[in-house]
């Protein structure tokens, strides 16, 4: 009940606090506060990354072991700087970080930051379209399952959402692809060889296939990038959509049990009204809070899902070097994933802050 | 709940003008831009580089076989060598191999094509000796210069070496251009499609890593092959060959090119919308007995221990069981359809396990039984079939009474690692050619310092087998085709006796197209290369 604890009551603003201090509006404030708090937690993380990369061994000859001598392993790791004291190392890739450049992958000889660029835009995508999903499932069903509370559908909704948060995401695809491909559903990729190459001359070329397909302007080529896009979202968006429609119910079952929705209904105000226009914006507020805890969670079903559905995003690629073998790779990867996070946590608090009035800056 | 409302606002504000601008904007006749897939033709195989300096892998290998032009080739359906970019190629002495390159070729991007140019690359990938390279195939190389503008002198080690023409044909021989490649180091992808330093039947046009290569008929090829039948050929890249199956199935690609499971190949062979094509095999797949740490208390107490497993096993089972047809029993280290093949094994040991033979030998040998086997075997090298390939003949070594099996499986990095240590007294392992000659079966395995390290006529003294080094040595510089036949069904007699190597199933060829596709039938040789200009659409 994460939900509970973030609705609980919070000291509402005093009309005597200042509006400002030393030029800053509180929000600022708070939100410099939260950021100051975020760079330490990336500094944890990233030094976390790191070591953990160098405690399963020594990258080079994971990657390459079996296939050089000694002397080419140690000709390698010098290339690579692996040879260098591990503060040596440290300071390195900190430094890279924050000029953007997480190094070069063993394997491949490929920038990291190039593949966490290109890659990252399409689990980006991918990530938009699983919680257009999550919404579009857990909201309404959400709605539904409270309004018949305790009754068959409820029951039958509240079964349906532990199934589709508790089914592996590798296990939902797997059914999705049986059922759909037979009538020639597409089970793969993120839009047809042809659609790809066309797509290929687009100026900019973002790398997200809607987008790019939007700039293109080719209805037909548009309805084809959403019809390879359905599988995928659904796959990795009902995992989310089953949370949303538990903690849309229990929010909205709540709310409707508060005073104003009570004076509400004593005011003659159609239930409709009450759950539409006074209950239900409220009992969304969590389901806000939740998204940015969820955005880990799609991040990780995003590599099953991509490997699922040969979705080439960087999900797909973290599974492509870990096969290889590419600790270095694997390490730009999982930090970039890392920041993400970080940064979607921040940004969600933002919106929390704005949306939520309880929320004292 | 103003942001909510601003926020839903603009999703629906943004939803409509991505709507309006694809209903406004100009549509684009898709066919008409520089964008046409063509034939599509999948594959879960990786390119691991375009470059040939740092390639030497079967991904890589199909990539190169439509860019580049090699010296010698073999055009489809053949597996005699024939003039590419060389018009002719001999020995001059026993050690020097010389060979006239065509006047007028150019790459693509309208360098000519020389002798050093020739030279520059065999140089290139001996001096780079990129771990994932084919340098290692270079090995009775000792030198190459171009003597002239048309004109290559490979200076060799060891005289008349009659597979030196075949090297010529592998991953060791794209001719690239000396202009734009480095001398010094691979050339990563991008470069390299941007260097246009193609000769072969295609060019690349776009290229995605991982994901596509989009290949253009070069009007300008001069070689081997014949003129590509279909201009544009896409191949896309799957890590699931289940997707791969899907979508062939489906019709979302033209071909499925390596590697289905036999499952998905026998399902696809019920189906209507697609054909199965199956070519020539040449990928062996063997067990190896480590000389020391096998069983057996005496070197003869070994030899009957691997003859009697030899007595034992039922390879048809294994193929049509596990396999589904797509492998076939092996009964000789050389695959039926190489030139000189016989079937050993089949002589000796018969076809169907024989267990009063296998008992016999035990028995004459002292082995008291049954006999405990450790064997290894690897999945995600060699596929997850090898569970169910292994469990079988366990269960077929154990229903002869005589062994009991204890199958271990390990991950592939630390298996080649520890199998040259003597970890495994018996393991798995595979071979895919690297041309199509008797000879690339029998000395890679059996000559001294051969890559096996089961410490049979291994480094000189240790177990030294000076008949099959004399015979190895005989077969591969003889210029006389019958005596050099006769001298290899020696060589597999040899095996069959000696049984450093036990040979279980050979590989065909496998590739599922459309009912629509032609061609795939003419490009399933025993060369194995995979060439797209064969491969059109009705």
């Amino acid at each position: 009940m994460a939900s509970a604890e973030v609705l609980a009551p919070i000291d509402p603003p005093s009309a005597e606090s200042p509006r400002r201090r030393g030029g800053l509006s509180p929000f600022a404030r708070y939100m410099l506060v939260r950021i100051g708090l975020v760079i330490p937690m990336l500094w944890v993380l990233v030094t976390m990354v790191f070591l953990l990369m160098r405690v399963i061994g020594d990258p080079v000859t994971a990657a390459q072991g079996g296939r050089l001598n000694a002397e080419q392993i140690a000709e390698r790791k010098a290339e690579a700087g692996l040879d260098r004291p591990l503060l040596t190392q440290y300071w390195e890739y900190i430094s890279g970080l924050l000029r953007g450049d997480f190094g070069t992958t063993l394997t491949d000889h490929r920038s990291i930051s190039g593949i966490i660029v290109e890659y990252g835009a399409a689990t980006l995508e991918l990530s938009f379209w699983a919680l257009i999903v999550a919404f579009a499932v857990g909201i309404p069903l959400g709605r539904l399952a409270a309004r018949y509370r305790d009754r068959l559908p409820d029951v039958l909704l509240r079964l349906f959402a532990i199934f589709i948060y508790a089914a592996p995401v590798f296990f939902v695809g797997l059914l999705l692809k049986l059922a759909f491909t037979p009538f020639g559903w597409p089970s793969s990729g993120r839009a047809s060889t042809q659609t790809d190459l066309i797509l290929d001359n687009v100026h900019p070329h973002t790398n997200i296939m809607i987008v790019d397909a939007l700039l293109w302007g080719d209805p037909k080529i548009i309805l084809e990038v959403l019809q390879y896009a359905v599988l995928p979202a659904f796959a990795l968006g009902l995992l989310t959509g089953g949370v949303f429609l538990r903690l849309v119910r229990i929010n909205l079952l709540q709310t409707l049990r508060m005073d104003y929705v009570t004076a509400a209904r004593a005011r003659g105000v159609s239930e409709r009204r009450v759950v539409r226009k006074h209950a239900m914006r409220n009992a969304l507020v969590p389901v806000v809070t939740v998204m940015g805890m969820q955005i880990a969670l799609l991040l990780a079903g995003a590599v099953l899902t991509e490997t699922t559905f040969e979705w080439k995003g960087i999900g797909y690629m973290l599974t492509q070097y870990l096969k290889a073998r590419d600790f270095l790779a694997v390490q730009g990867i999982v930090t970039a994933i890392a920041v993400v996070v970080c940064v979607a946590s921040v940004v969600i608090d933002a919106i929390i802050a704005l949306v939520d009035p309880r929320v004292r800056f | 709940m103003r942001i909510f409302r601003r926020g839903i606002a603009l999703i629906a504000v943004s939803a409509l003008a991505g709507v309006t601008l694809a209903a406004c904007g100009q549509s684009k006749d898709s066919d008409t831009a520089d964008s046409g897939a063509g034939l599509v033709v999948g594959t879960t195989d990786k390119v691991v580089s375009i470059d040939p300096a740092g390639a030497y892998d079967n991904g890589s290998m199909t990539v190169q076989t439509q860019v580049y032009q090699y010296l010698l080739n073999f055009p489809a359906g053949s597996t005699e060598l024939t003039p590419d970019a060389a018009s002719k190629c001999d020995f001059d002495t026993p050690t020097t191999y010389v060979c006239t390159i065509k006047p007028g070729l150019k790459f693509a991007n309208g360098n000519d094509l020389t002798a050093s140019d020739v030279a520059f690359s065999f140089k290139r990938i001996v001096d780079i000796n990129d771990p994932n390279g084919p340098a290692s195939l270079l090995g009775n190389m000792k030198s190459v210069e171009a003597t002239d503008d048309s004109t290559v002198t490979f200076t060799l080690n060891a005289e008349n070496d009659q597979t030196f023409g075949q090297i010529l044909v592998t991953s060791a021989g794209p001719i690239v251009d000396e202009e734009t490649y480095p001398a010094d180091k691979v050339m990563d992808d991008a470069a390299a499609v941007k260097a246009q330093g193609f000769s072969g039947p295609y060019t690349i046009g776009k290229y995605t890593k991982g994901q596509i290569a989009q290949f253009k008929a070069n009007a300008d090829y001069d070689g081997a092959y014949n003129k590509a039948k279909t201009k544009e050929i896409t191949l896309t890249t799957y890590s699931d060959a289940n997707n791969l199956k899907l979508d062939v199935q489906n019709g979302k690609i033209d071909v499925a090119w390596r590697s289905l499971t036999p499952t998905d190949i026998a399902s696809l062979g019920k189906s209507d919308k697609v054909k199965v094509h199956k070519g020539a095999g040449g990928e062996l797949r063997y067990i190896v007995f480590n000389m020391k740490t096998m069983p057996g208390d005496n070197d003869a107490q070994k030899l009957a221990i691997r003859q009697a497993m030899a007595s034992s096993l039922d390879r048809e089972e294994l193929s049509t069981q596990v396999y589904k047809g797509t492998y076939t029993p092996a009964y000789s280290a050389v695959p039926q359809g190489q030139t000189g093949a016989v079937e050993s094994f089949k002589d000796k040991y018969g076809d169907k396990p024989d267990k009063a033979a296998a008992k016999k030998l035990l028995d004459d040998a002292g082995v008291k039984t049954p006999v405990d086997i450790k064997l290894q075997y690897n999945t995600d090298h060699y596929g997850s079939s090898s569970t169910e390939e292994y469990n079988m003949v366990k269960r077929q070594l154990e229903d002869s009474g005589l062994f009991t099996v204890d199958l271990q499986s390990t991950e592939y990095v630390t298996y080649s690692e520890e199998r040259v240590k003597d970890a495994y007294p018996m393991f798995q392992l595979g071979w895919f050619p690297d041309f199509p000659d008797a000879d690339n079966y029998v000395t890679p395995f059996f000559a001294p310092n051969n890559f096996l390290q089961s410490h049979y006529n291994f480094a000189g003294d240790d177990n030294p087998v000076p008949e099959m080094t004399a015979l190895l040595k005989s077969e591969a510089t003889d210029p006389d085709k019958d005596s050099r036949i006769a001298t290899l069904k020696k060589i597999q007699d040899l095996v069959a006796d000696q049984i450093p190597i036990l040979p279980l199933l050979t590989g065909a060829q496998v590739a599922v197209g459309g009912t629509d596709v032609e061609g795939l039938e003419e490009t399933l040789d025993p060369a194995f290369k995979f060439r797209f200009t064969s491969l059109s659409k009705s």
